[in-house]
C-alpha cells in the first residue's frame, strides 16, 4: 500500500505540475494576498517614522491642490448634540477660469477630454495608500489613550482632516427605546471602562453583552501583537466603536477590503450606525444584508482588510452567531437618527414648522435635483440599493494621485442623509468636505443643472434632515 | 534623448511628479539608504524585478502580435488598432529597458511560453476568427497588464519602476476599452453575417 502511494504520488504530481505549468497565468503571487513583511519590525520602523514628514507633507499638499480646507462656521448651525459648528461653503477648488455654472454646462465628454473635473471630485487617496489600514482622529487617540491606556497612534501617518471638517466629538447617542431621554452619552466617549455605568438600567442585558463586545479590542491589521503592524508596542488591538465612536463615526478611515490591487483601493469614511435599524444592505460595497452579517464579516474586511489569510496569523476573532453577533445587532439595532423636528412621519417637511428656503430646498429634492430618486424620504432617505453614478464620464481613468490609482467606483450603496449634517466628510470615501460641496457633485454628475437659489436651498433643507 | 523622454512624459503629468512613498515593510533587505527611510535610486526588491521581467515579456508579445495582426486582417480597425499596438509597445518597452538597466534588472530575451503558445494558435486562423481570436488575447493580456501596473505602483521600491508603471497605465487602460469596443462591434457583425448566411 505504502509502495504504491510512495510510487504513484510523485508520479500524479509531476502530471498536475505539468499541466498546471501549461497553463498558469504568469502573475505575481502577492497580487491577490497581502504579502509578509520583508524586514524586522525594528527596521520598518525606523523608516516608517523617518518617512512620516514627507508622507503628511505630500498628503497636505494634495488636499491643499483639491480643497479649501479654512475654517468657516456656518452661522448658528450646530450638529445634533450641540458640540460643534456645522462647515459652510463649497470647498472644492474649481480648475482655473471655470465657475460651478460654466462647468455644468458642459458634456461629460468635454469635461474629460480637457482634464476639467474639479480634482476635489476624483476619488480621495488614503494618506499611505501602499500602506493603507485604519487611521484614527487625534481625539479618538486621546480619549482611549486615557480612559483605556490602549494606543491607537500610528508611528507612520497622522490623520489629515483638520478637526472642524469632521465630526462633533463625542457624538451624542440617541436611541430607539427611549426617544424620551434624548443624548445618553453624558457628552462622553463610551469605553470598555465606563459603558456599564453609562448604560446600567437603559439598555436590556442582551443589549449590554452586545455593547461589551462592541467595546472589547480584538487584533487588527496595523493592531496587533506580531511584527506586521503600525502602532509601537505590541497591541490589544482595535474595538468596533473606535471608529464608529459612540455607534456614530469620528471620520477614521481606511481602504476598502473589497478592491485589489493595493493602489486601486479605495479610502473608506467610517459611516455610522444611526439608523442601522432601518438599512437593508450594509457595506459600500459587499452589499451584506443584515447586521448579524455585517457584525460578524467586520472582522475579516474592517479588521483585516478583506484578507483571512492574515487574519488567521494575527489572531482573528470570530464572534459566536448566535450567543453573540445577535446580542452585538441587538445593541446596534437600538440607535436611533438624531431628532429631525421638522420632518413629519413620512420624512416630509412640515409646513407649519419648515422656513420658506427649506420647503423650497424640499421641492428641488423631490424633483429638479432628482435626489429623492435614490433617498427617498419614507425609506429613511435610502433606497436599499447600489447605483454607479459613473463618474469616469468625467474623468480619465488610471491616473496615478499619491499613489492611488484613480479607477471607477462602480455601484455603492445609497447612503442615508437623516442627520446628514452631522457626518461630514461626505460619499463613501470622504471626498467632499460640506453639503454645499455634494450639491455641487451631485449637481455635475446628475446633470441637473440647479442655479444658485436652488442650491442653496437645497443646503438648507439637507441641514432639517 | 530616452531619459529626456521619460522626463518629458513624467513632468507632462501633475498627479506622478510626487515621490512614490511605498510600505517600508516592502523593501529589499539588502537596500541602500539615500537618507533615512529614502532608498537610494535604482534600488529594487523582488516586486520591481519580477514587474520588469513580466511586463517586458507581455510588451515584446503585444509587438510580435501586433505585427502578425497588421499584417494577417484585412479589417481597417483592427489594422489600426495591430498598428498603435506595435507603436506604443515599442516605445513602452525602450522606456522599461532603459530603467532596468540602470537597476541591473535582467530581462526575458524572448517570448515566453504563453506567448507563443497565443501566437501559434494565431497564425492557424483567419479572417473574422482571426480578429476575433487577436482581439481576445488582447482583451486578456491588457487586463492582466494593468494589474500588474498597479501592483507595481502599490508594491515597488525603485521610484522610476513605479512612475514607469503610473505613466502607463492610463494607456493600457485606453488600449484595453479599444479592444473591448471593437472586439464587441466585430462580435456582432459576426453573428449578423452567420444569420444572414442561415437565412439565405
Amino acid at each position: 500500500m505504502s509502495r504504491v502511494f510512495n510510487l504513484g504520488l510523485p508520479a500524479l504530481l509531476g502530471a498536475a505540475a505539468v499541466t498546471l505549468t501549461a497553463a498558469s497565468d504568469p502573475l505575481p503571487p502577492d497580487l491577490t494576498y497581502r504579502p509578509l513583511p520583508s524586514l524586522p519590525f525594528s527596521a520598518v520602523k525606523e523608516n516608517d517614522e523617518a518617512q512620516k514628514p514627507a508622507v503628511i507633507e505630500r498628503q497636505r499638499k494634495l488636499l491643499e491642490s483639491r480643497y479649501n480646507l479654512a475654517d468657516r462656521p456656518m452661522r448658528g448651525v450646530m450638529m445634533s448634540g450641540g458640540r460643534k459648528v456645522v462647515q459652510e461653503g463649497v470647498r472644492v477648488k474649481l480648475p482655473a477660469g471655470e465657475t460651478w455654472d460654466s462647468l455644468a454646462a458642459k458634456t461629460p465628454q468635454e469635461i474629460r477630454d480637457r482634464g476639467l473635473l474639479p480634482n476635489g471630485f476624483l476619488p480621495l487617496p488614503h494618506v499611505k495608500q501602499a500602506t493603507g489600514g485604519q487611521v484614527f482622529p487625534e481625539n479618538q487617540i486621546r480619549e482611549i489613550g486615557a480612559d483605556e491606556g490602549r494606543d491607537l497612534r500610528r508611528f507612520d501617518v497622522d490623520f489629515d482632516l483638520p478637526d472642524y471638517l469632521t465630526p462633533e466629538f463625542p457624538p451624542p447617542i440617541f436611541l430607539t427605546t427611549h426617544p424620551e431621554l434624548g443624548d445618553v452619552s453624558r457628552g462622553d466617549l463610551l469605553t470598555i471602562r465606563n459603558f456599564y455605568e453609562y448604560m446600567n438600567g437603559i439598555i436590556t442585558p442582551v443589549q449590554m453583552e452586545g455593547l461589551r463586545l462592541l467595546l472589547t479590542p480584538f487584533p487588527q491589521e496595523e493592531f496587533n501583537q506580531t511584527e506586521d503592524r503600525k502602532v509601537a508596542m505590541q497591541s490589544m488591538g482595535v474595538a468596533c466603536l473606535d471608529c464608529h465612536a459612540n455607534f456614530h463615526t469620528n471620520a477614521a478611515f481606511h481602504l476598502t477590503p473589497d478592491v485589489r490591487p493595493q493602489a486601486e483601493r479605495f479610502r473608506l469614511d467610517t459611516t455610522s450606525l444611526r439608523g442601522l435599524f432601518n438599512q437593508q444592505i450594509h457595506g459600500s460595497k459587499r452589499s451584506l444584508r443584515s447586521v448579524e452579517d455585517f457584525t460578524e464579516f467586520e472582522q475579516r474586511t474592517a479588521y483585516f482588510n478583506g484578507d483571512h489569510v492574515s487574519a488567521t496569523r494575527k489572531g482573528v476573532n470570530l464572534p459566536d452567531r448566535t450567543n453573540q453577533v445577535a446580542m452585538m445587532a441587538q445593541m446596534q439595532n437600538i440607535i436611533d437618527f438624531p431628532p429631525a423636528p421638522k420632518l413629519d412621519p413620512f420624512g416630509r417637511l412640515d409646513p407649519a414648522t419648515a422656513s420658506a428656503q427649506e420647503l423650497k430646498g424640499e421641492q428641488v429634492f423631490m424633483g429638479k435635483g432628482r435626489c429623492a430618486e435614490c433617498h427617498v424620504p419614507g425609506l429613511s432617505f435610502m433606497d436599499n440599493n447600489m447605483h454607479d453614478l459613473k463618474l469616469e464620464r468625467f474623468y480619465k481613468i488610471g491616473e496615478t494621485f499619491n499613489d492611488q490609482v484613480a479607477i471607477p467606483d462602480g455601484p455603492i450603496k445609497t447612503f442615508t442623509l437623516r442627520g446628514i449634517k452631522d457626518s461630514p466628510p461626505y460619499l463613501h470615501d470622504g471626498r467632499l468636505m460640506t453639503l454645499g460641496d455634494t450639491v455641487e457633485f451631485f449637481n455635475l454628475v446628475l446633470g441637473t443643472k440647479l442655479d444658485q437659489p436652488e442650491k442653496d436651498s437645497l443646503v438648507a433643507y439637507l441641514l432639517t434632515l | 534623448m530616452r531619459a529626456a523622454a521619460i522626463t518629458f512624459a513624467v513632468g507632462l503629468s501633475p498627479c506622478c511628479a510626487m515621490a512614490q512613498i511605498g510600505n517600508p515593510a516592502g523593501l529589499a533587505p539588502d537596500t541602500r539608504m539615500e537618507k533615512p527611510g529614502v532608498p537610494a535610486p535604482n534600488q529594487t526588491n523582488y516586486q520591481d524585478r519580477l514587474f520588469a521581467q513580466l511586463v517586458t515579456a507581455g510588451g515584446r508579445a503585444e509587438v510580435e502580435l501586433g505585427r502578425l495582426a497588421a499584417e494577417k486582417t484585412s479589417h481597417d480597425g483592427v489594422s489600426a488598432f495591430a498598428n498603435r499596438m506595435v507603436e506604443d509597445h515599442d516605445e513602452a518597452n525602450k522606456q522599461l529597458k532603459s530603467v532596468a538597466d540602470k537597476s541591473e534588472i535582467p530581462l526575458p530575451e524572448e517570448l515566453d511560453p504563453d506567448h507563443k503558445k497565443i501566437r501559434a494558435d494565431l497564425e492557424k486562423q483567419d479572417g473574422v476568427a482571426f480578429d476575433l481570436a487577436y482581439l481576445a488575447a488582447q482583451i486578456l493580456d491588457h487586463q492582466k497588464t494593468a494589474q500588474l501596473l498597479a501592483w507595481e505602483i502599490g508594491s515597488g521600491e525603485d521610484p522610476e519602476l513605479q512612475h514607469f508603471a503610473s505613466d502607463n497605465l492610463p494607456k493600457v487602460l485606453e488600449h484595453l476599452d479599444m479592444a473591448r469596443t471593437l472586439h464587441a462591434e466585430l462580435a456582432g457583425q459576426a453573428l449578423l453575417a452567420a444569420e444572414a448566411q442561415k437565412s439565405k
